[in-house]
């Protein structure tokens, strides 16, 4: 890895950091929904300041260029949390149609009752 | 033999009069049920006006959630069979009695088929039905001669696992994976009127979707799911 790419992965961590900070001083967002996201930009804070991690991984996999281990990395942890929210989505969506139908139905039976 | 007529019903303001009155005055000993699915036209209000029983969701849950209202509806009111209908007049009532004597037969659905007697013509939307037969033939065994006909009808058995599971849609790929779970299927010969007002909901990327959603659902989800023990009721 070279070192502009080390300072341009500390300066996207940091950022990632600070917005996620940021979002949940806001109370936008909930501490169980932000950990991932503490967990994501403090690995790629560690893969930034010590590349034996990423260079001791690499050669144990064989992989030949080290950056592109820390790209498997990054995109393994992305396709994991779209998934986990296309499971929060379907559940969401179940969810939200079980209460639709629970108040249509409790509003029906009052109209018909009447 | 207690039978509901599920009216699922969007933006339906053209053809809800004219479907509901005939239900009412040539066929009251049939209950029916009105899903209003979050409208955005004048079916509510038309509905209030005439005073129909009607379900009003209060968002728009699509054809699915509307129907599994009808279901629960179904469900809490002690009925024995509950059917599809639509809301823009494609269906004909007079098909509704052939199709209970087939519930009460003992089958679990009953499907109003345009293509028991009849032949399907070479058109892309039969080429599409021909392969939702083939791979229900592939993965049931059994042949259901026009499976994405919307006019079914099913038994309490049936009714609670719909009312209850919303993963199963209305589709296809629920019809196949119930009979892979035991239920049986009974197809009447019936015929289907041309939507009179308003467009279809099906045009080409729709379509397409919709196959591809089906294929999928019935040749690999269908493996996966767990079987629902239809023998508990």
């Amino acid at each position: 890895m070279t070192v502009p790419f080390r300072i341009m992965l500390i300066a996207a961590a940091i950022f990632t950091f600070f917005f996620i900070i940021s979002n949940i001083r806001k109370s936008k967002l909930r501490i169980s929904d932000a950990l991932y996201w503490f967990g994501f930009s403090t690995l790629l804070i560690l893969l930034a300041v010590f590349p034996q991690i990423a260079f001791f991984f690499g050669e144990l996999f064989g992989i030949i260029s080290t950056v592109n281990l820390v790209f498997l990395v990054i995109i393994a942890l992305l396709i994991l949390r779209v998934f986990t929210l296309t499971l929060r989505l379907s559940v969401l969506d179940q969810k939200l149609e079980e209460l639709a139908q629970e108040m249509a139905l409790k509003n029906a039976e009052k109209d018909i009752g009447k | 033999m207690k039978i509901l007529i599920i009216i699922p019903a969007y933006n339906e303001a053209d053809n809800i009069v004219r479907v509901t009155d005939h239900l009412i005055t040539d066929y009251p000993q049939y209950d029916y049920v009105i899903i209003n699915d979050g409208s955005t036209d004048r079916t509510a209000e038309i509905c209030r006006e005439h005073g129909y029983r009607m379900i009003d969701h209060p968002v728009n849950l699509g054809l699915a959630g509307a129907v599994r209202t009808g279901m629960k509806y179904a469900l809490a009111h002690g009925y024995d069979a509950a059917m599809q209908y639509d809301g823009d007049g494609q269906h004909r009532p007079e098909y509704i009695a052939s199709m209970a004597e087939e519930i009460e037969k003992g089958y679990d659905i009953a499907i109003g088929s345009r293509f028991v007697t009849e032949k399907k013509d070479g058109s892309l939307r039969m080429l599409g039905s021909r392969m939702i037969e083939r791979f229900i033939r592939m993965t049931t065994g059994k042949t259901i001669h026009d499976p994405t006909s919307g006019m079914r009808m099913y038994n309490r058995k049936i009714i609670r696992v719909l009312a209850e599971n919303a993963s199963l849609t209305p589709e296809p790929d629920t019809v196949a994976y119930l009979m892979r779970c035991g239920a049986t299927v009974s197809e009447v010969q019936v015929t289907m009127d041309e939507r009179i007002a308003g467009e279809s909901y099906l045009n080409l990327r729709r379509s397409i979707q919709y196959m591809a959603t089906v294929c999928t659902s019935i040749l690999f989800v269908g493996w996966f799911h767990d079987k629902l023990d239809l023998r508990r009721e």
